[in-house]
Parts: C-alpha cells; sequence; structure tokens
C-alpha cells in the first residue's frame, strides 16, 4: 500500500508523531538542559552550562542521606518482594488447593485499589504500633505493593518452565530439594532477576504511600524532592532528577545485557 | 491473436537491500476462466508474485495486465480482484453476512441488491442462512466458504488465493480442494493461487507453473509437469523418480552406466550428456525374463508394503532402481529374489533443460 | 513434586509454608488496612491518632454536607475525565504506530515510549514545574518573542495539573492499547483494501473498531489513575487545587484530622469501583 499513499498524508503523520514524542519526553529533555544551569534560580534558557549543580547535589548532606535509605530501602524491598514472590508464585503454580482462587484474586487486589488509599490505610494501622516513619514500616508497605509485580514475572517464567525437565530429574534420581534448587531455580532465574528489578525501581521512584508514612527519620529521595518542591524549584533538583534517572536507566540497560529486557516485562 | 485475460511480463521484485530479487523476470498468461497454481517452496517468490497482482507491493519492474491493460499503477483499492487470505482475514468484529457485503458496501451498491448478491453468494459456498453468525462461530471450512464468498461477491476480474487449503484438516482439505475447483467452474471467474503443495497444485489446476529461487522453471497442465518435466527442479520437486545420467549413442538411445541401453522419448542430439528419469509407478514386472528393450534384471534389496502398492529396492547392475507395483499384480517379489524390470521408452522421460 | 504422589498431610505443610510470607505481607499492607481503614472512617474526630472507640457518622456527615467537599469531588472527575480523553487522544497515534509499524527501529521507539515510566512522577512533575512555570520554559519563549507582556500563568492551577498528568500517564495508556490491539493485523485492511475500502475507509471500518477495546481500557486505566492522583495535583496545583488526592493528603498529614482522610478515601474508592463497574457494563453491552 506504500506506493498509493500520498507523500503529504505520510509527511504530517510523521510529524505528529514526532511531536507527540517531544511532548512525551519534553520533561526529561528540559530537566536534563535545565540541571547544567548555573543559576540559583529557575529561568530558561539557561545562561551558561556547568556542573554546578551536580556539586550542591553532592554536597547536601539531606539528599545525600535520603539516597542511602532509599537505595537500602529498595534492595531489601527487591530480595523481599522476590522471596515471597518465589514462594507465592510456586504454590500457585505447582500445587492444587482450596482457595486458590482467592489468594489470585488477593495477589492482584492492590493493582485495584488506588495507592493514595492504601496509603491511609497503612498508616492508620501503622500509627498504633509505631511503625510509623521506621524502616520496618516503610519496607512492609513498599512489600505489599511490589509482591504482585514479583509473583507476575516469577509465574510467568514458572509457567515457561517444562514439567517434565523436573519430572526427569525426579526420575533419575534428584531429591524434591534437589529437583528444586538445581532445576527450578536455575530456569526462573530470568523472571526472579526481572521481578526483582522491578520492585526495587519502584519502591526507589514510589512517593505516594512514602510520604504518609515516613517522617524526618526514614525520609526516602522521592518524599525529600516533593518537599523540597513545595517551597523551591532550582536546578539543583534537576541535577538530582538527571541522576535518578540515570540510575533507573542504567538498571534496566544492564537487565536487558544480562537477560532481555522483553523477558523481564 | 489469443485471449490472454491475465498477462504478466518480465515481472521483478527486489526488496529494497536484498542481493537478489525475490521475483526475477517472471512472465506467464492465462486465459479467461483458467485456474492456476503458483508451486513451489517456501520463499520461492510466488506470494510475490501473488501480492504484486493484487496490488498490495509494487514491482520493481515488469507489467501486469488485465484485458490488455497495464493496472501496475492502479491502487489496491481500485483493482477489482478478489482475495482469499491464507488466515482468511475474516473481519472479527463483523457478522459472516456483513463481511460478504462489505466489498458491496464500498463500491455504494443499493441495499437491496447488496441483500439479494450476499445471498447468492452465501448459497453458492452453501453458508445458507449462517450470515447474521458471528465469525468466531464459524469452522475453519466454514471460515474458508466465508472468504470465498467476500472475494467472489464483487464480481472480481481476478480471483487471488493465497495457500487456500494450508489451514485445515487433511479431510476438509480434500472437500474444500474439490468445492474450491467447483465453485470457479460454476462462476468462471480466472483465478490464480499459491500452494507448496504439489497435489493440490496437480488436483485443481487447469495450469501449473511451478517456481524456484524467483525463477520460472516450468509452466503447463498437470500431466506436462508430472511427466514431462523440465528441469531438474521440476522433476525433483514433483513425484519420486529414478534419474539417470547417460550419453546419447544414437536418437532415442542413451547409454547408462552400471545399467546398460536406454531408450528414452523427446530429442537429444547425438553425443550429448542427458538426464533421464524414470517415475518408480512406470517399472512394470516383467515374468517372461527374457532380455528386450529396457530391460533390466536385478536383486529385490527391500520391500515396502504401502497397502496399494509395493515399494521395492532393486539392484540393477551397480544402479539402484525404485518401483512402485501394484499389489493386485498376481505373485509379489520377496526380499532377495532375482526379478526382471520392464519400462516403455514413452516412460523414460529427457529432462531437457537439466544441468549437465 | 507432583501432589498426588506425597502424603496429602506433608504437602499440606509444604503449601502453607510457601503461603505464609506473602500472604501476611499482604494482609498487613492491604486487607488490614482496608478493614481499618473503613472503621476509622466511623470514628470521632481526633487529632493525629486512631485506636478504636466510639462509631459515629460524623466524618460522612461532614463530606456528605459540606459544600466543599462536593466541589472537591466534581473537581476530581472533571480532573479525571480531562485528563483521560486528552492522554487517550494523544496516545492513540503512537500505540497505532508502534503496533502497525515493521520499521526495525520498532523496539526502540517502543521502549522511548514507556522509557518515561522509569522516572519518578515526582521527577517528571518537576519536569512540568519547569516548562509552565512562571519562569519556565514557554513563559520566557514567549516574553522573548514579545508575544506577552505579564506572565502567562500555567502552573497553580488545574491546567498545569491537568497537562502533567496527561503527560505522566501516556505511557500507561499506550501499553494498555498496545496489549489491547491484539485483534489488529495487516492482513484485515490488506483484505478491507482488495475490496475497495480506501485509507480512510480502512481507519474508519476496520482500524478503529478493531481498536476500540484498547483505547477503552486505556481510558479507564488513566482515569482511575487520574482520580487517585496526589503528588502531581498537589505539586501543579501549588495548593490551589483541590481533588480528593491532596484533601486526603492533607486531612492526613497537615490537619491530622485522620477519621476524615478515612471517611473520604472510602468517597474515593467508592468512585473508584463505581467506574469501574459502569466500565464493565458499557463494555458488555457494547459487546453484544
Amino acid at each position: 500500500m506504500n506506493q498509493s499513499t500520498p507523500f503529504l498524508g505520510r509527511f504530517a503523520w510523521r510529524t505528529l508523531l514526532v511531536l507527540l514524542y517531544l511532548f512525551l519526553l519534553a520533561p526529561i529533555i528540559i530537566v536534563f538542559i535545565i540541571s547544567f544551569d548555573t543559576r540559583q534560580y529557575l529561568a530558561f534558557p539557561p545562561e551558561s552550562y556547568s556542573f554546578g549543580s551536580y556539586a550542591k547535589v553532592f554536597a547536601n548532606p539531606t539528599f545525600i542521606s535520603a539516597f542511602g535509605r532509599s537505595l537500602i530501602i529498595g534492595l531489601v524491598v527487591g530480595l523481599g518482594a522476590v522471596a515471597a514472590g518465589m514462594l507465592l508464585s510456586l504454590s500457585l503454580a505447582r500445587h492444587e488447593f482450596r482457595g486458590k482462587g482467592s489468594v489470585n484474586f488477593l495477589i492482584l487486589a492492590p493493582f485495584l485499589v488506588p495507592h493514595i488509599v492504601l496509603a491511609v490505610g497503612i498508616m492508620l494501622v501503622m500509627a498504633p504500633i509505631g511503625l510509623l516513619d521506621t524502616y520496618a514500616g516503610i519496607i512492609i508497605a513498599h512489600l505489599g505493593i511490589t509482591i504482585p509485580y514479583t509473583v507476575r514475572t516469577i509465574m510467568m517464567s514458572l509457567m515457561s518452565v517444562d514439567r517434565r525437565v523436573e519430572e526427569a530429574a525426579l526420575v533419575h534420581g534428584a531429591s524434591p530439594a534437589m529437583v528444586f534448587w538445581r532445576i527450578t531455580l536455575p530456569l526462573v532465574s530470568p523472571g526472579l532477576i526481572a521481578g526483582g528489578v522491578i520492585a526495587f525501581l519502584i519502591s526507589f521512584d514510589e512517593a505516594t504511600i512514602s510520604l504518609f508514612i515516613v517522617s524526618v527519620r526514614t525520609s526516602t529521595l522521592p518524599t525529600e524532592i516533593f518537599h523540597y518542591l513545595e517551597y523551591s524549584t532550582d536546578p539543583q533538583i534537576a541535577a538530582l532528577s538527571v541522576i535518578l534517572i540515570l540510575i533507573s536507566v542504567g538498571v534496566v540497560i544492564a537487565v536487558e545485557r544480562l537477560i532481555g529486557l522483553r523477558r523481564a516485562l | 491473436m489469443v485471449d490472454h485475460h491475465v498477462e504478466i511480463e518480465q515481472l521483478v521484485k527486489t526488496y529494497p537491500g536484498a542481493q537478489k530479487p525475490s521475483v526475477d523476470r517472471v512472465s506467464f498468461s492465462l486465459p479467461r476462466g483458467e485456474m492456476l497454481a503458483l508451486l513451489g517452496p517456501s520463499g520461492c517468490g510466488k506470494t510475490t508474485i501473488l501480492r504484486m497482482i493484487a496490488g498490495l507491493i509494487a514491482p520493481t519492474s515488469g507489467a501486469i495486465r488485465i484485458d490488455g491493460r497495464d493496472v501496475s499503477a492502479i491502487p489496491v483499492h481500485k483493482r477489482n480482484m478478489g482475495m482469499v487470505f491464507q488466515s482468511y482475514a475474516l473481519f472479527p468484529h463483523m457478522t459472516v453476512a456483513r463481511n460478504v457485503s462489505f466489498g458491496l458496501e464500498m463500491r455504494k451498491v443499493g441495499k437491496t441488491e447488496i441483500e439479494e448478491r450476499v445471498k447468492k453468494a452465501l448459497d453458492l459456498v452453501k453458508l445458507t442462512g449462517l450470515g447474521e453468525r458471528k465469525v468466531s462461530q464459524l469452522s475453519g471450512g466454514q471460515q474458508q466458504r466465508a472468504a470465498i464468498a467476500r472475494s467472489l461477491v464483487i464480481e472480481p476480474e481476478l480471483l487471488l488465493l493465497d495457500e487456500p487449503l494450508s489451514n485445515l484438516d487433511a479431510k476438509l482439505r480434500d472437500e474444500m480442494r474439490d468445492e474450491i475447483r467447483e465453485i470457479q467452474a460454476r462462476t468462471g471467474v480466472t483465478a490464480i493461487f499459491v500452494t507448496h503443495d504439489q497435489d493440490e497444485a496437480l488436483s485443481m489446476a487447469d495450469r501449473l507453473a511451478v517456481m524456484s529461487n524467483g525463477r520460472l522453471e516450468q509452466i503447463g497442465t498437470p500431466r506436462e509437469i508430472f511427466d514431462r518435466p523440465q528441469t531438474d527442479f521440476v522433476a525433483t520437486f514433483i513425484g519420486a523418480g529414478n534419474f539417470f545420467s547417460g550419453k546419447v549413442r544414437e536418437p532415442g538411445v542413451a547409454e547408462v552406466e552400471g545399467l546398460g541401453e536406454l531408450r528414452f522419448s523427446g530429442e537429444a542430439p547425438t553425443g550429448s550428456s542427458v538426464k533421464l528419469m524414470v517415475r518408480p509407478h512406470r517399472l512394470v514386472l516383467d515374468g517372461t525374463g527374457a532380455a528386450g528393450v529396457n530391460r533390466f534384471s536385478g536383486t529385490v534389496e527391500h520391500i515396502v508394503y504401502r497397502g496399494q502398492t509395493l515399494t521395492l529396492t532393486v539392484r540393477c547392475g551397480t544402479q539402484r532402481l525404485q518401483a512402485d507395483l501394484p499389489t493386485h499384480a498376481g505373485v509379489l517379489p520377496e526380499k532377495g529374489g532375482e526379478i526382471t524390470l520392464a519400462v516403455a521408452p514413452e516412460d523414460v522421460t529427457f529432462i531437457e533443460k537439466a544441468a549437465a | 513434586m507432583n501432589p498426588a504422589a506425597r502424603s496429602a498431610d506433608g504437602s499440606r505443610r509444604v503449601l502453607l509454608m510457601l503461603l505464609l510470607p506473602g500472604l501476611v505481607a499482604l494482609g498487613v499492607t492491604f486487607v488490614l488496612p482496608l478493614l481499618w481503614l473503613f472503621r476509622a472512617s466511623f470514628a470521632s474526630s481526633a487529632i493525629g491518632a486512631f485506636s478504636g472507640g466510639d462509631w459515629t457518622l460524623s466524618s460522612y456527615e461532614t463530606v456528605l454536607t459540606d459544600p466543599f467537599y462536593w466541589l472537591v469531588a466534581w473537581n476530581t472527575l472533571v480532573l479525571g475525565f480531562n485528563v483521560a480523553v486528552f492522554t487517550v487522544i494523544l496516545s492513540y497515534p503512537i500505540a497505532l504506530f508502534l503496533a502497525r509499524t515493521e520499521s526495525r527501529w520498532r523496539g526502540v521507539l517502543t521502549a522511548l515510549a514507556v522509557a518515561p515510566l522509569l522516572t519518578s512522577s515526582v521527577v517528571r512533575t518537576y519536569g512540568w514545574m519547569v516548562i509552565l512555570g512562571d519562569q519556565g520554559v514557554i513563559n520566557s519563549t514567549l516574553q522573548a518573542l514579545s508575544l506577552t507582556d505579564g506572565v502567562v500563568r500555567l502552573t497553580n492551577n488545574s491546567f498545569g495539573a491537568t497537562v502533567a498528568l496527561i503527560e505522566i500517564f501516556m505511557p500507561y495508556a499506550i501499553l494498555a492499547m498496545l496489549s489491547g490491539f491484539g485483534r489488529l493485523n495487516t492482513q484485515l485492511e490488506e483484505a478491507a483494501a482488495m475490496l475497495g475500502a480506501n485509507r480512510l475507509k480502512v481507519f474508519t471500518r476496520i482500524i478503529l473498531p478493531l481498536s476500540l477495546p484498547g483505547v477503552l481500557t486505556a481510558a479507564l486505566l488513566v482515569f482511575v489513575l487520574a482520580i487517585s492522583a496526589f503528588v502531581t495535583p498537589r505539586l501543579m496545583g501549588g495548593g490551589r487545587v483541590f481533588v480528593l488526592g491532596t484533601e486526603v493528603y492533607n486531612e492526613a498529614t497537615v490537619t491530622l484530622n485522620w477519621p476524615l482522610a478515612a471517611a473520604l478515601s472510602v468517597l474515593l474508592l467508592v468512585l473508584f469501583s463505581s467506574v469501574i463497574v459502569i466500565y464493565q457494563r458499557a463494555l458488555r453491552a457494547l459487546e453484544a
């Protein structure tokens, strides 16, 4: 059909697509440019370019310590969500039991409830038992919203494992535990890694629930940025944003290199 | 002047970035009402030809003429050709009747006429009364029929079918084979279909165009293609065969090493090297045991019983012959036994364009 | 591993061990909070604390009788509607292009379209503050070109919040559409063209109807995400945009009226569920 496409229509279509992509990527592009501005306040276009804002970010103890906390929380959440997700997926993929439907629903349900509603509920539960503004509190809250994702990716990996491979190992004399460690686990490792990375990224970028749970002691980077932005929009935040974007992109590229993103998602 | 309804001339398609053309200088023509099969292995360019005729892709060069008029520049939606896709490509969000009426709606045909013609088309393909069904409620064979009705209702210049039977199971395939043939004969529409299945091509088509590597190898009636293959490719692609290399000693007689004298039909210059072919079912059991023209004695090495036929591998001299014998032919040979096989010179084919 | 091959008792114990950690985590972060939220919404107002006690309808009374909260609910619906409509309109061409193209750049372009998901919504909201702010990209450009004298107010109002939310939700919409475009295929378009349909007819009669389910799913997804958003409305609105999300946050962390925050959350949940129910009804009606 290509030869019958009028040139003008094709040109208009391409232009439209380019404009839409520009709109979609505009904030990221602009943040990138602003991050090199030398001035103290927000203005466009930058007068001159430097790494001054980046230097300020690295000299800002609030951001540095929040970054460290976000990293720790993200790593613990990633590992925990993968472990819990693996156990849940195994029981769902390999066992038949009464109430399986309810468990399935329960795992998907957090997708169906707005995070802000969950946030208020978690805050109300955690307040009386002193979990607000603690590492345990924020980690548990993030586990709740990331486990559904890890279950999904791990289930997909498990489904693609041929049961007969496991049966063959059993027939050849491996104990069930051995089969799990030597056969099943290596075969689903792409799903485990993908699930862990997704859980880490969600936790690392999450703001809504964190804002209800953390305060001074365990504030994460997104909550610090949120509070900073309520009063100021200077280029320091742009530099910090670029660093965050690069971390996320770096993690994803590493996963893509390791196992292929398509399999991960 | 012969009435050529469809004429393909020196058609070439080279995809951008490709080393060699997918379709290379292919020419053929069809008289009105003929059914032509484009036969060849996958990737031979047959589907590309079909899609160029349809207007779905543009040829690199060459002409496609309908009634003498070049249609290459006409956009696909104005070409007025019917096409039955391999996957049928029925519109899943429409009923069967709406699928069939789609082409008529595009042609702004009146409502009452649409109803009439849709009903007639559905009757033709034996889907009477199923017009209000959803596409997903039809069986594979019924979907095939609906796709045919949809492309015939617009009274196309030419009906194109892309691997029409490949999505059906074996039993349904035989049924639809006859059915398509009958519908085509009844409507008199000129048709071209693409297939990789030689049985399908031999049994459905008036003529076959055999393709390989983008080139047209041979075009002819099923009989010509089967009994008189002109190239190595056609001879090996269609049916089984015993192949011999020989030297022509005198007109119609070749000397085959390890076998002896083989008389054949066709004209080859004396002294030239030739390639000859004998179909296994053309070899017959010769009970007399006497020497004569094209008779070869040997030991039965292997027997496969196939119900209606018996496939023998017979060692004659240094050659091995494969023979399909009918199982009702009296006393059957046994493994290790000595037998004599004979073949009439008319059944020994000289492959004209074989690579020497 | 075959359950039948084992004693039922041992298998049950294993199963329990497998299920327990995950279910406890989900129970603590999902089931319990929702129940507790519901209970808290019926408690009498207490500042910054809730630990059971009496039952009262006073929070709901406040929500339902105060015209401010009616305005908030209305604002929320309007924001959700606008964001959903424009996000779908702007995402549709991209999704359609990605679903149909045979370009070898397809993978890269798909990644580019969903890459913004990797960026915190706080960061992307900041990007829009930079673009639309009083000294931002657009205002600077307009003033440099002498098109305006003063500042054109693009932030601290619902316009800014709407624009930022549209962009933030576009990757979700594109993904939802792509997975909903399963019935689109080029052969159907070719078949229609062979039957005499020109490009416009192929679009209106084949592509549009076949992509409609994906479009509706995307619209629903964006709508429910938009009505529960609070980070972007809060930052882009500069405290002048009042939607359910911002009010819930306000009551929970500033005013510290937790029963009221709970009641507003329940209201949001009700709104949320009714939209989903209406959507499913509509979809069923569409299919019938």
